[in-house]
């Protein structure tokens, strides 16, 4: 992969690796001009880390120094690139020299990370919401992972406890008397003034809010708080880890009686609105996480999703396509509302699910979206999947720090030539305006400036740009060698060492030549293309309806191959497309396919889940989960061999193993399955299916180990009802393809394809479509 | 047959069963109309006195008179049994000879009114009263009446005829037979025949629900005045170490625990035994809707608890070492504790030193001493917000029952929150300025709330007086909730209060004695649903000197106490001195008109030698601190005062309105000692409240039952001092507040045993918790505190009221004019 290497050292994908030199230009180009970029993305060797302030340009400006700034050695200026003007070098650089330049100018250092010198405000900041309306064994297991996720914390982190069930308790960890918890009513919006004064944060002295005049009374002190927030609710783990363990051990079931033909009272919206609360008053802009563990759907108070009969089932995709969903709306409001709030102070909030029905993610997802919180939807706390999959949220970097990042801000620097248009990821904007910002929004767009409450090595966003030149003699002008388009991520976190960091990737590609300029189409990067345009996709499919989606995702694929395909035209036989084309046009397929954009044969919870990870991966494992990753094991053959995600590859003497990032699946043919079945692996003289068995295993291990949440692992053999997972994701090419599944398109005259079909149809369509340039 | 005859009689002219004799009365028709025998009666003679100072004037000894004698026809009652009428330990009747006629009642200007005490002791063991265990009640089908030694039997003794409303009534076949033991009784002994006050034990049909346990919900105010008073360490250590004596014989005894400052603070304290035994503290700030936290542990079972609720209460006051707070929610607290609680009934017992500033029922700062003394005085006797009623009702419909137990130093609207108590049947106490770095506060508070947490008090108790046909009870005055036109609701009742209900005459009595009866069904803190029956009777009469010459004078001064708090808080505290004062002038005015009484010549002026002392008594009312004329009294101190004049039984309202002084310096050479025979403490006679009484050179104490006072006078020698106090020089003494030193001296022994013995409120035949605080004073030390012993001089002239001579000076020329 020509892209692999810039990737590996910038953490940086771009659809189109030169860029036009005209608006005009770009605009016939149809993917946008895209990055996706990992800002923490760690690498093989370790980034290099300047122990200094970095180098910036005026304001305001302030570009970092970086290795495509001409700088004259002797007068010691540097002329920033994306502004042009010129700078002083600080004097400690007095000494370099051609020989001697700094780590920062070094041609290989477009990546590079300072840590600054300002400290961060709190050290890490945990706060455990934990749902206490669950069985018995689920809480148990819940509880132990928690206590155990404490020693996987730094001994300063701080910890905050807040259980709930049919009511909210704040867990007081600095009060040694006995166990303490305030209590908040479970029905009861409470504005962020009322959570601070009833935990007791927000009294002035001398003054109870409200206003109620106090008796004076000579030599009784008013009424300084007792302590703050610190040092009652959120304490270092080291001080209060026999605190906090003693409480969670000592959790039990919600006590609150529950008939048999009733969910347990949840008061999910309130737990969260006072975690958020709380943290507000005195943790502002300092690194926090709020980690929800949910063990069933709020069905209580504000926030809301189902009510507590169990007659009434939570709302599906369906009961949102009639609007026939009561709670819908309300909550969405609600929990949008605390996204916000939290966002706002810098809070991350992840939500753990240990649940066989629905949470009411979808209702929540905004929380996790706006604060780049983690989601793990699991079936009990039980489960190994949730174990790892929290444990490893505490993995740390070879310095045994945490990885992961606080209160995090992207800021986007372009050349002249460039303007962002937005981002799709994990991040909400900072309203930053700047020279860079372009005319058009893309996602999340108006802003040079984002910012991300967490940010971890896997985070990756996407981001848009437009061409702003018009082209024409002034780019022409300046022929001397190809010019570069320049953009500077500058991206300042809080490191979970205590120091904020700022990291400063700079890409510079070459602007293209005069219109036509093969070097284009030879730059697209069809995988990043294809990831970029999912994220486009999902944002869509967020706001508009599922066919317009589809529709759009089509037609500009047309539009796409008719721009860059070989072909005569009105002859779809005459159909070529270059070789960084070919993969582009069945990533979208199977993007069409995907439970991304298919919603109904999966939750609103679960669709709420995969588009929230999508919007969190790289290229290449965005890439598993638009278009998973198919491997056969046979006698004939040593190891696995990629086939076709075709329902063909299903063979009776083969193992296949499907990779669809959310699952992991082992399926075994059906000879296969039968030999398994009648225990031949265990005889003598058939060591090697033995071996033939265990090497999908192996490699199913392998996968699973770097990946975040843990994948659902599922062993199936032909014909069994798991199976499913397996047949959803092939391409039908043996079936029929008039299918009167779900999300199916009606056949209008606007609609090119109908759904499910197969990829062989498919691509007939795109041919005939795409040489009659009707796209 | 019987039932259409018993309707029958009820239009035939009423019939006294004067010949009735034991198991006699065996025909049909017994009951031929016979003359009422009052005619033939000699009732208590008119003894007129000269009642001015130059005749024969009011004593204190007066008082410890017993009220003129009950005098009834003989063969009264159904057994010869001494105790057959109600002794006035429980029952007073203002009068011991009533009226026949309303009019004649109207005449007399007396009021006829009962004061009930049911209950003579804090504890079952110091007030023996008969019960009846069979479960055999007999009651009249029509007035419901319980038997008693007034009813009589007929038709072989199988048939009783109803003392009140003369029906007819089967006698139950059980009368006569012990189920328990299987074998037949002499119904001549039973309790109900031969005791006035007795006790049924009931069966099913007087529950709506088994009976409830006993349940206490403590409310700590844990602001910082509760906390730095040491209120809370002082209250927990005392309820850690009177756990035994809480009444729990039936094990089933419930005790809950609420901290309050501008939050509420749950306790949830596990079961013993458990894997973890610590309580947890569950905070609720919400005060708009308080709500209980959690479902389970916040009342628990004090014997399967014990050891944890012990070990709760020794670290309580370590959980609060930092209180700040100023603020108390404690109406939201009352509301939540209420929640909790409610689904029971039981006891919320208030330990606060805060006025309630947040939350429900939030009062504010409204003293004004400029307002003192004036007519605007009377809206601070008024209640402040509206919720403290409206509570206490809603509390006294689920048997729930306030006891507020007050301490601030500043204003803490006892007039409000006194509400509380008032309409539940629980007491206000009231502890001014109360510090536990006194040890005298300390241990006056932890002595009375210890008594108070063993008391055996009733629970879901009903009140209910019948009586004589043509009477009624038409009033009630007291501590409890006026559930309808005759029925007193207590969700607990006390054992150190009376009530007082006024009897009105609709009808003409012809009987030649008339009965009330006092039922009150209650459940007793042993879990045991049971009926206390108090039935007095009273000869009838037409002749006005024969009502007047029976009347009872410290019953009727209980009665215009009750009237004059009534009339305080509706009318305010001069309207109030007024009625009380006009009505001394009409009783004289009228006895005077009807009787020929009144001018004696020579300033002196008549009246009836058994109501001698109630011009004395009224003015002693008048001057007391609940309604003497003052701009001195702060609020606080008046409402806690006016709830005193209110509840007290009579021996202590009596105190109270007219102190005890006793003379220590010359004591005669018994008193301070044990009597050789009763082994009681002799006390010293009692002095009239006058300063003529005070020597420059004595020692005194004067106790109005709620303080006490030891005055050492200005030219005390040293020698009295320093056997008194164990010091020379009297500038050593500590003044105000103090307790006496034990020494070794004769005469230290003999005072400590006077003032211990005035302390002691047991043998007074009443219930109570007080301990009177002592205060010593020196007549030439601190001015304040001498001005306030004076003020309970109630003869002399002070500030601004009259001396005992002036009044009856005063009175006396009202009636001649
Ligand atoms: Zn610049
Ligand atoms: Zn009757």
């Amino acid at each position: 992969e020509q892209w692999g290497e810039i990737e590996e050292r910038d953490g940086v994908r771009l659809s189109w690796n030169t860029f036009p030199s005209s608006r005009m230009e770009a605009s016939r180009l149809v993917v946008p001009i895209g990055a996706l970029y990992t800002p923490l993305k760690e690498r093989a060797e370790g980034a290099p880390l300047l122990p200094y302030e970095p180098v910036t340009c005026k304001a305001p400006c302030r570009a970092v120094l970086n290795p495509f700034c001409q700088v004259d050695m002797r007068a010691r200026i540097w002329i920033c690139p994306f502004c042009l003007q010129r700078n002083n070098l600080p004097p400690h650089y007095k000494d370099i020299s051609e020989n001697q330049i700094p780590p920062e100018l070094h041609p290989s250092s477009t990546t590079i990370e300072y840590r600054l010198s300002r400290p961060a405000p709190t050290p890490p900041t945990f706060v455990f919401v934990v749902d206490t309306c669950q069985e018995e064994d689920s809480l148990k297991a819940l509880k132990d992972s928690i206590i155990l996720s404490l020693s996987l914390l730094p001994p300063h982190a701080l910890v905050g406890l807040i259980t709930y069930g049919t009511m909210a308790h704040v867990h007081e960890l600095g009060y040694t008397e006995c166990a303490k918890a305030y209590v908040f009513r479970g029905n009861k919006d409470y504005s962020a003034k009322q959570v601070q004064e009833m935990l007791g944060l927000a009294m002035a002295p001398g003054a109870r809010p409200g206003g109620q005049q106090m008796q004076p009374q000579p030599g009784r002190p008013g009424v300084p708080p007792i302590g703050g927030a610190q040092a009652r609710f959120l304490l270092p783990v080291q001080q209060c880890e026999f605190q906090l363990t003693n409480v969670l051990e000592s959790l039990q079931k919600d006590p609150w009686p529950v008939a048999n033909d009733r969910r347990s009272i949840r008061c999910t919206g309130v737990a969260l609105s006072v975690a958020v609360g709380l943290l507000e008053t005195s943790f502002q802009n300092s690194g926090a996480r709020v980690m929800l563990f949910t063990g069933g759907p709020a069905t209580e108070g504000p926030g809301m999703v189902v009510g507590p009969e169990l007659k009434e089932q939570i709302r599906s995709h369906h009961d949102i396509d009639r609007d026939n969903i009561k709670y819908y709306k309300k909550a969405l409001k609600f929990y949008d509302g605390l996204a916000k709030r939290a966002a706002h102070n810098g809070h991350i909030i992840d939500i753990f699910a240990g649940c066989l029905d629905q949470v009411g993610l979808l209702e929540m997802k905004g929380l996790p979206d706006s604060t780049g919180g983690h989601i793990i939807l699991t079936d009990s706390f039980t489960a190994s999947m949730y174990k790892q999959s929290f444990a490893k949220i505490f993995d740390t970097d070879a310095e045994g720090n945490l990885a992961m990042g606080f209160n995090a801000s992207l800021e986007v620097l372009t050349t002249k030539e460039l303007k962002v248009t937005g981002l799709i990821g994990h991040a909400v904007s900072l309203n930053k305006k700047s020279s860079s910002v372009g005319e058009t929004e893309c996602g999340i767009g108006n802003t040079c400036s984002w910012k991300m409450c967490s940010i971890d090595p896997a985070a990756s966003y996407a981001i848009y740009f437009e061409i702003a030149g018009q082209g024409g003699p002034a780019a022409a002008s300046m022929a001397q060698g190809p010019q570069k388009g320049l953009i500077q991520f500058l991206t300042y976190y809080q490191h979970s060492a205590g120091q904020y960091h700022l990291r400063v990737t700079t890409v510079g590609r070459n602007m293209s030549g005069p219109s036509g300029d093969p070097a284009l189409a030879q730059s697209f990067d069809q995988e990043a293309a294809a990831v970029l345009m999912s994220r486009i996709a999902v944002f869509k499919a967020e706001v508009d309806d599922g066919p317009d989606v589809l529709r759009w995702v089509d037609r500009m694929l047309i539009r796409l191959c008719s721009r860059f395909a070989e072909y005569r035209k009105d002859d779809p036989s005459s159909f070529r497309l270059e070789k960084n084309f070919t993969l582009y046009p069945q990533f979208m397929f199977h993007l069409r396919r995907s439970q991304f954009l298919q919603v109904f044969n999966n939750s609103p919870d679960e669709t709420a889940f995969y588009r929230h990870v999508l919007n969190h991966e790289d290229v290449s494992n965005s890439l598993i989960m638009i278009q998973p990753t198919l491997d056969s094991y046979t006698f004939d053959q040593d190891g696995a061999v990629p086939v076709l995600l075709d329902s063909t590859s299903i063979q009776p003497q083969t193992i296949l193993l499907l990779d669809s990032y959310f699952h992991i699946l082992i399926f075994h043919g059906e000879t296969m399955a039968e030999w398994r079945k009648a225990g031949y692996h265990d005889m003598e003289g058939y060591e090697n299916f033995k071996e033939l068995l265990e090497a999908p295993k192996e490699d199913a291990r392998e996968l699973i180990q770097d990946r975040f949440p843990l994948p659902r692992f599922i062993v199936c053999d032909a014909g069994g009802s798991q199976a499913r997972f397996l047949l959803a994701k092939l391409n039908p090419s043996t079936t029929h393809t008039s299918t009167a599944g779900y999300g199916g398109v009606a056949q209008t005259a606007q609609t090119i394809f109908t759904d499910d079909v197969s990829l062989q149809t498919f691509m007939d369509h795109l041919m005939k479509l795409a040489v009659s340039g009707t796209g | 047959a019987q039932g259409a005859t018993g309707m029958l009689q009820q239009g035939m002219q009423g019939v006294t069963q004067q010949f009735s004799q034991m198991g006699m009365g065996g025909t049909p028709q017994p009951q031929q109309a016979q003359q009422p025998p009052a005619t033939q009666m000699r009732l208590n003679p008119l003894q007129p006195v000269d009642i001015s100072v130059q005749g024969q004037p009011f004593h204190v000894t007066d008082l410890d008179q017993p009220p003129p004698p009950i005098i009834l026809p003989p063969n009264s009652s159904v057994t010869p049994s001494p105790h057959a009428n109600c002794p006035p330990k429980y029952v007073r009747s203002t009068l011991n000879a009533m009226p026949t006629t309303a009019s004649l009642l109207k005449k007399s200007k007396i009021p006829f009114a009962l004061i009930i005490q049911p209950y003579a002791a804090l504890h079952d063991a110091e007030d023996d009263v008969p019960v009846q265990y069979d479960q055999v009640i007999a009651r009249c089908r029509r007035c419901r009446t319980y038997m008693n030694p007034f009813a009589s039997f007929l038709d072989h003794s199988h048939r009783w005829r109803c003392n009140m409303c003369n029906l007819t009534n089967d006698v139950p076949q059980s009368f006569d037979w012990d189920s328990v033991k299987q074998q037949s009784v002499d119904r001549w002994q039973r309790p109900e025949l031969n005791y006035a006050v007795s006790e049924f034990v009931a069966p099913q049909e007087y529950m709506v629900r088994a009976p409830q346990p006993l349940i206490y919900l403590f409310l700590f105010d844990v602001s910082h005045a509760g906390v730095t008073s040491g209120l809370l360490a002082t209250a927990a250590r005392c309820i850690l170490e009177s756990l035994d004596r809480i009444p729990n014989a039936d094990r089933r005894t419930r005790l809950g625990f609420m901290a309050v400052d501008s939050s509420l603070h749950y306790f949830s304290i596990p079961r013993d035994g458990g894997e973890n035994n610590d309580a947890r503290m569950l905070v609720v700030s919400d005060l708009d809707e308080p709500f209980l936290p959690t479902p389970e542990d916040l009342l628990v079972n004090l014997t399967e608890c014990r050891a944890n609720i012990e070990s709760f209460l020794g670290k309580l006051q370590s959980m609060f070492a930092n209180a700040q707070t100023a603020s108390s929610a404690m109406g939201s607290a009352l509301r939540a504790g209420h929640k909790l609680i409610s689904h029971v009934g039981g006891k919320i017992v208030v330990l606060s030193a805060s006025l309630p500033n947040v939350g429900y029922g939030k009062l504010e700062m409204r003293e004004d001493k400029k307002l003192l003394g004036t007519s605007k005085e009377n809206s601070l006797l008024q209640t402040q917000s509206s919720f403290y009623k409206s509570f206490a009702v809603e509390c006294s419909k689920t048997q729930v029952s306030i006891d507020m137990f007050l301490f601030s130093a500043q204003y803490q609207d006892v007039a409000s929150l006194s509400n509380l108590p008032r309409y539940t049947g629980g007491q206000t106490y009231f502890y001014p300025a109360w510090n536990a770095a006194r040890t005298e506060d300390a241990i006056k508070f932890a002595t009375e709330f210890s008594d108070y947490l063993s008391s055996e008090i009733g629970l879901e108790a009903v009140l209910r007086v019948r009586t004589t046909t043509g009477l009624r009870p038409s009033a009630f005055y007291g501590n409890f909730f006026n559930r309808s036109s005759d029925l007193c609701a207590f969700p607990a009742m006390p054992r150190d209060q009376a009530y007082v209900v006024e009897i009105a005459i609709d009808e003409s009595i012809t009987k030649a004695f008339a009965c009330l009866q006092v039922g009150v069904l209650h459940t007793t803190c042993n879990g045991e649903r049971r009926i206390r029956v108090m039935t007095l009777s009273i000869p009838t009469t037409q002749s006005l000197a024969e009502v007047y010459a029976s009347a009872d004078q410290q019953a009727i001064t209980a009665y215009f106490a009750h009237k004059a708090v009534e009339r305080a808080l509706s009318s305010g505290l001069d309207a109030a001195r007024d009625a009380v004062q006009s009505k001394m002038v009409e009783l004289l005015q009228t006895y005077k008109k009807e009787l020929g009484g009144g001018n004696m010549g020579g300033g002196g002026l008549q009246f009836p030698a058994n109501m001698r002392a109630m011009p004395m008594l009224f003015l002693g009312l008048m001057k007391n601190l609940g309604l003497r004329k003052s701009a001195q009294i702060p609020t606080d101190l008046r409402s806690a005062a006016l709830c005193l004049l209110s509840t007290l039984p009579l021996p202590l309202l009596m105190q109270y309105i007219y102190p005890r002084l006793y003379s220590l310096h010359d004591m005669p050479d018994d008193a301070g000692l044990p009597h050789p025979e009763t082994g009681a403490i002799v006390m010293p006679p009692p002095l009239n409240l006058t300063s003529q009484n005070i020597v420059p050179y004595g020692l005194y104490l004067i106790d109005d039952g709620q303080t006490q006072f030891l005055w050492l006078g200005r030219d005390a020698v040293p020698a009295l001092i320093n056997d008194v106090f164990g010091y020379e020089d009297k500038n050593q003494l500590k003044q105000g507040k103090t307790t006496l030193p034990v020494i070794d001296s004769d005469m230290n022994e003999r005072v400590r045993a006077v003032v211990d013995k005035s302390k002691d409120h047991k043998g007074k035949g009443c219930g109570s918790i007080i301990v009177p605080p002592l205060y010593l004073i020196r007549e030439d030390g601190e001015p304040s505190l001498r001005l306030w012993a004076q003020t309970l001089l109630i003869e002399d002239r002070a500030d601004q009221g009259v001396s005992g001579a002036q009044f009856i000076g005063m009175l006396r020329e009202k009636v001649l004019s």
